[in-house]
């Protein structure tokens, strides 16, 4: 038996939320064929997705061998850091963290920079670690700090994922000027986008 | 025919205002760069710039996107033959010979037949779009609910079967993508859906959050993964003429990439790079100079060039006339539409002239810009090649939030997109496909709309799908369609026409 793992994963997740589709879908009405209600079609869907799923996983177990990507120990374990100290983050901040951090999704974004910022920690992660950060950056940043800021701070995070600025600080300095002037140019003085350029306080 | 050259006069005047005239060249402008740079594609493109496109009006709009689109098949191929790097999918086979070309000092020369042949069929393809549009569209007109319920379910087949990969997971990214679709609220009962108390869920899962998420940012994660490959090219661009020789042969190659592009981009699930492939094995069985083929042939760069371009073009039938996304692109332009409150569908045509043809009109202009672009400009693209990758990337990433953003003016909009990122991420690892869940999310809400109607009209009687013609012959293609995917050979034919 050659198990193909990567169609048996693609199998357990799509029955996995199709499970759960079905479950939630059950708070909805479903209505006769005839005059559908708002379940109707979902149950449809997911049973469907459910069922593909199965086979997938089913062919999978034979039609290999297509290995995962090799996952260490590492990887668990600042996965499972990330989930539980960007949580923790989250419930902290919403908390003391004032009136910023428990309006709007502030808090949460907040938790997510923590998770992602470590995840980072493990090689496997750090792309894409550090590219989910930028962004988490940007949205932390863009209401009260304005787009300079904002630019500023996704630029430099983003710039960390790869390797090769490591060693040359003045080229990300240079893009970040770039990329702030023309930002500036195409969504302020263009497209006037409604958002504040520096920050609000 | 009098009243389809009224027609293309009037798309003319709408294609030639100066606004409509100046976000073309802007449309071929971007495209083309995109096309030139390997690792962005014109889905993250198109819905990176969705929200600037909001503040003009639907006609502009379209016209800009629709030039992103073919424009980035002209800048395609220039990566591929300079440098044996395709910058987009669908110029992967131009790779084979057009490199060999350059190497032999006839880079000039692919260039020039890539972009005169691109040129040509899609002017081939624009008057097919122009003729064949309203002539679909009284077809349309006749559809009821069912017989759209049935087209869109063959379209969404057809989409998962062309698409790379497993058959079967393909289609399982398709009903995925359908199950995104259910979020929000319900349109008949105004019941909230699967929103967890979220209300910027009510609307829906923002559809150019899933687009840039699992296309664009997701794109840059795997990017990074690989190293940069990409060496600085030396070769020289040479002359841009082609010789009498070459002439000759590149014309018939042309003509066949042309016929064989314009039909394949109609197919749902079509598009450029499925055409490109079509049109180079054609080449390889039937082309005079193919003994010639793996040293340079220039009808391996005439034909699947001709035929990218074409099928560019002329997947937007199926959205113009039906009002169906016949791939990725296509189910972002019916976002774009429905943004901007148009209804895509066979109504288009008599309740939107000035969009239809002016369309229409532009992609022509679009075609004549994107030749000027290319051709005598093509230094200036050789320079775009030469910056690295370390510096696209946060660029990119900046647009891709202030874009995502800009939509709603709301910051959800952004972590959404990260989800979406890491989901598309997943997705790549385990070898599923992001494309046809893309147009099965597009094309979900529509299909249970029409599906709900023509229950309610047959009064829950399910054998209405089969007792109207259209929507029983509909269904039987698509049983053909997956049934003949079950054969071992063709499959393995579909994934050696698909893996490039």
């Amino acid at each position: 038996m050659k198990i193909n793992q990567k169609d048996v994963a693609s199998g357990i997740l799509l029955v996995l939320v199709a499970a759960i589709g079905a479950y939630l879908n059950m708070d909805h009405a479903l209505g006769s064929a005839r005059r559908m209600g708002p379940g109707y079609m979902p149950l449809l869907v997911f049973m469907i997705q459910g069922g593909i799923g199965a086979l997938v996983l089913l062919i999978g177990l034979f039609n290999g061998p297509d290995p995962l990507a090799r996952w260490s120990g590492v990887d668990t374990k600042s996965l499972v850091a990330a989930l539980i100290g960007g949580s923790i983050a989250w419930l902290i901040v919403a908390r003391v963290g004032g009136e910023f951090f428990a309006s709007g999704y502030n808090g949460m974004g907040f938790g997510m920079l923590i998770g992602f910022f470590i995840m980072c920690w493990a090689e496997g992660w750090r792309l894409m670690g550090f590219v989910c950060a930028s962004l988490c950056v940007f949205a932390l940043l863009l209401e009260k700090g304005g787009l300079v800021l904002a630019t500023v701070g996704t630029v430099v995070v983003a710039s960390l994922a790869d390797v090769q600025h490591h060693r040359k600080p003045l080229g990300v300095a240079g893009l970040t000027i770039f990329l702030v002037a023309l930002c500036w140019w195409i969504f302020i003085k263009q497209l006037d986008i409604r958002v504040a350029v520096w920050p609000q306080f | 025919m009098e009243t389809l050259l009224a027609n293309l006069g009037h798309g003319f005047i709408v294609a030639f205002s100066f606004q409509n005239l100046l976000f073309a060249l802007i449309g071929a402008l971007i495209g083309t760069a995109i096309g030139v740079l390997p690792g962005i594609g014109p889905v993250a493109t198109i819905s990176l710039l969705l929200p600037i496109t909001f503040g003009q009006p639907a006609t502009t709009a379209i016209i800009m996107l629709a030039g992103i689109y073919y424009g980035a098949q002209y800048g395609g191929s220039t990566t591929a033959i300079l440098l044996n790097l395709p910058g987009e999918i669908s110029s992967v086979v131009t790779t084979l010979e057009g490199y060999k070309m350059a190497r032999n000092g006839r880079a000039g020369a692919a260039l020039a037949t890539s972009a005169l042949g691109s040129f040509f069929a899609g002017t081939i393809a624009t008057i097919l779009v122009a003729a064949s549009g309203p002539l679909l569209t009284s077809v349309a007109l006749s559809f009821g609910p069912a017989d759209y319920f049935s087209l869109m379910l063959l379209g969404l087949i057809i989409s998962a079967v062309l698409a790379q990969g497993s058959v079967l997971k393909s289609v399982a990214m398709v009903v995925l993508g359908v199950a995104l679709g259910l979020v929000g609220t319900d349109v008949q009962t105004g019941q909230q859906r699967f929103t967890f108390g979220v209300p910027e869920l009510s609307d829906g899962i923002g559809f150019v959050s899933v687009a840039m998420g699992m296309f664009g940012i997701a794109e840059i994660i795997l990017n990074l993964e690989k190293p940069e490959a990409r060496e600085v090219l030396s070769a020289k661009v040479g002359s841009l003429f082609l010789t009498k020789e070459e002439f000759r042969r590149a014309v018939p190659s042309v003509l066949r990439g042309t016929v064989l592009g314009s039909v394949l981009g109609i197919l749902p699930g079509g598009g450029a790079a499925l055409a490109a492939f079509g049109a180079y094995m054609l080449e390889r069985k039937v082309s005079k100079g193919r003994h010639l083929f793996g040293q340079g042939a220039i009808e391996g760069v005439a034909g699947p060039e001709a035929a990218n371009n074409a099928a560019a073009q002329t997947s937007f039938i199926p959205l113009l006339t039906l009002g169906i996304p016949a791939n990725a692109v296509m189910a972002l332009m019916v976002g774009a539409l429905i943004i901007q409150g148009i209804q895509p569908g066979p109504r288009m045509v008599e309740a939107q002239p000035d969009l239809f043809w002016g369309l229409i009109a532009s992609m022509w202009i679009g075609n004549v810009m994107l030749l000027v672009i290319n051709l005598p400009m093509i230094g200036m693209w050789v320079k775009l090649l030469q910056v690295p990758y370390k510096y696209l990337f946060p660029s990119i990433l900046i647009f891709c939030c202030i874009g995502v953003y800009s939509l709603n003016n709301n910051v959800f909009d952004v972590y959404q997109t990260i989800l979406f990122a890491i989901f598309g991420v997943i997705c790549n690892k385990l070898k599923m496909e992001p494309a046809p869940l893309l147009i099965g999310f597009v094309l979900g809400p529509m299909m249970e709309e029409h599906l709900r109607r023509a229950m309610l009209l047959s009064r829950g009687d399910p054998t209405v799908f089969l007792e109207r013609p259209i929507s029983a012959s509909m269904l039987a293609i698509g049983a053909v369609v997956l049934g003949a995917m079950l054969l071992p050979n063709l499959r393995k034919g579909k994934d050696a026409a698909l893996s490039g």
